[in-house]
């Protein structure tokens, strides 16, 4: 009897591996991690998520969140904030600040929640950005207008650098903004948060959803 | 951390005795795979593939106070609820509370509201499935034509008279919004307002009294 050898070209199955991991690597891109988990009613659209977003998230109680994917515009809004409303921030603080995700919090607690390691922040249990001081501008009025004044600034100022260096620029850039909230908030918040930002004069909403396969319904 | 077997190594010495050693050019692959394995299964799992998509809402800019709501003559109203339901009527208010008619309900399966809203928007509907299936013959190349015919839709969507406005009582949820955007989009519905302001008075007497049957 032949002695076989129990050694197996295993080649291809590497060449297979890696290209797999390759691709995965250079396909995903990593989430932020979110304080809460909202789950976003679906449908058919089949427009994308805009590359530069202020998130709202609401959730299903009503506790709005904030974001921003451009660091750069959210530090800069975070110390516009805090002068607003009378809080006084280090420069570390606000850098500090354009790397943490999500946040519903009143910027009066945000410094003590950065000072915070990682995995203790997620322990924190966040009440969200007040957006009902009746009669009086709310706080996420002025995160509201700070960034729509932050992000025009920003557009420009990436205008005039792509025009400097003979580059195309891509006018579709821009942040826009997008309201992410849970399938079963009641509509009259979500409705009185979008008040609160056309009182900012933000005008257009991108309505994150999740995606539905075909449109039929039970 | 490859070992090469066969090679002059020390402890692998047993079929190399004293003849010319075959140099064998294989290489012990597993730590390899393994560690691509490993990389392979977290990627897999850590990755979304499907990135969120978005409704796009236009809100317009808010009134002054000095200025006046254009009064609705002819349009649909619809008004979300809770439990998943849609009052729906016809026409303005004023109409509403001199026929002492009762408001129509419907909820948001498939032969509920598509259908009704299918009918309403029937004409437009038509018209932009037409063009659609011009559209469809023409050749890929033939861009002034599929232009033309985008002009054409563009035109049939603003001239559409069927209006909706949406309105919300009490207790509907976000989800029900989303829902309704989404059979506006399905039924291609061209022009619809989001209302600022709460069902009034009129409306809201005739939804309790429908509730309570």
């Amino acid at each position: 009897m032949p002695r076989s050898n129990p050694s197996l070209d295993m080649t291809p199955m590497v060449d297979l591996a890696f290209l797999l991991v390759t691709f995965f690597m250079l396909t995903s891109s990593f989430r932020s991690p979110e304080p809460v988990v909202v789950d976003t009613p679906t449908s058919t659209t089949k427009i994308e998520i805009p590359k530069q977003v202020f998130l709202i998230t609401v959730t299903k109680n009503g506790e709005t969140y904030i974001d921003l994917t451009n660091p750069n515009v959210k530090s800069k809004v975070f110390q516009k904030v805090c002068n607003q409303m009378n809080v006084k921030v280090t420069a570390e603080e606000v850098k500090k600040f354009a790397g943490i995700g999500s946040i519903g919090l009143k910027a009066s607690q945000i410094s003590e929640y950065l000072e915070l390691e990682a995995n203790e922040r997620t322990k924190i249990v966040q009440t969200g950005v007040p957006y009902d001081t009746s009669g009086k501008r709310s706080e996420l009025y002025w995160w509201a207008y700070y960034t729509r004044l932050e992000a025009h600034k920003d557009f420009k100022e990436r205008e005039e650098e792509a025009k400097k260096q003979k580059l195309n620029f891509d006018k579709s850039n821009y942040i826009q903004f997008a309201v992410k909230a849970d399938a079963d908030a009641r509509y009259d918040v979500v409705k009185h948060v979008v008040q609160v930002f056309r009182d900012a004069q933000v005008k257009q909403f991108q309505m994150i959803t999740g995606l539905e396969a075909e449109p039929t319904k039970k | 951390m490859a070992e090469i077997q066969g090679g002059g190594g020390g402890g692998h010495g047993k079929h190399d005795k004293k003849r010319a050693k075959k140099q064998s050019t294989r290489v012990d692959m597993t730590p390899m795979v393994d560690l691509a394995f490993l990389l392979l299964t977290f990627f897999v799992l850590t990755s979304t593939f499907s990135k969120p998509k978005v409704l796009r809402m236009i809100f317009p800019e808010k009134l002054n106070k000095n200025e006046k709501q254009a009064e609705v003559k002819d349009g649909l109203t619809l008004i979300l609820s809770a439990d998943n339901k849609v009052f729906y009527y016809r026409g303005s208010t004023a109409k509403l509370a001199r026929e002492k008619k009762d408001l129509d309900v419907t909820d948001f399966s498939k032969n509920g509201l598509r259908k009704m809203l299918t009918e309403y928007n029937y004409s437009l509907l038509s018209k932009l499935t037409d063009i659609q299936k011009r559209m469809d013959k023409l050749p890929e190349a033939d861009t002034a034509s599929r232009n033309k015919l985008e002009r054409e839709a563009k035109d049939a969507q603003k001239a559409s008279r069927e209006v909706i406005i949406v309105k919300n009582d009490e207790g509907a949820s976000y989800r029900n919004m989303i829902d309704l955007l989404d059979e506006f989009m399905i039924t291609q519905i061209a022009k619809f307002v989001v209302a600022d302001e709460e069902p009034d008075k009129v409306e809201k007497d005739l939804i309790k009294k429908q509730k309570g049957k």
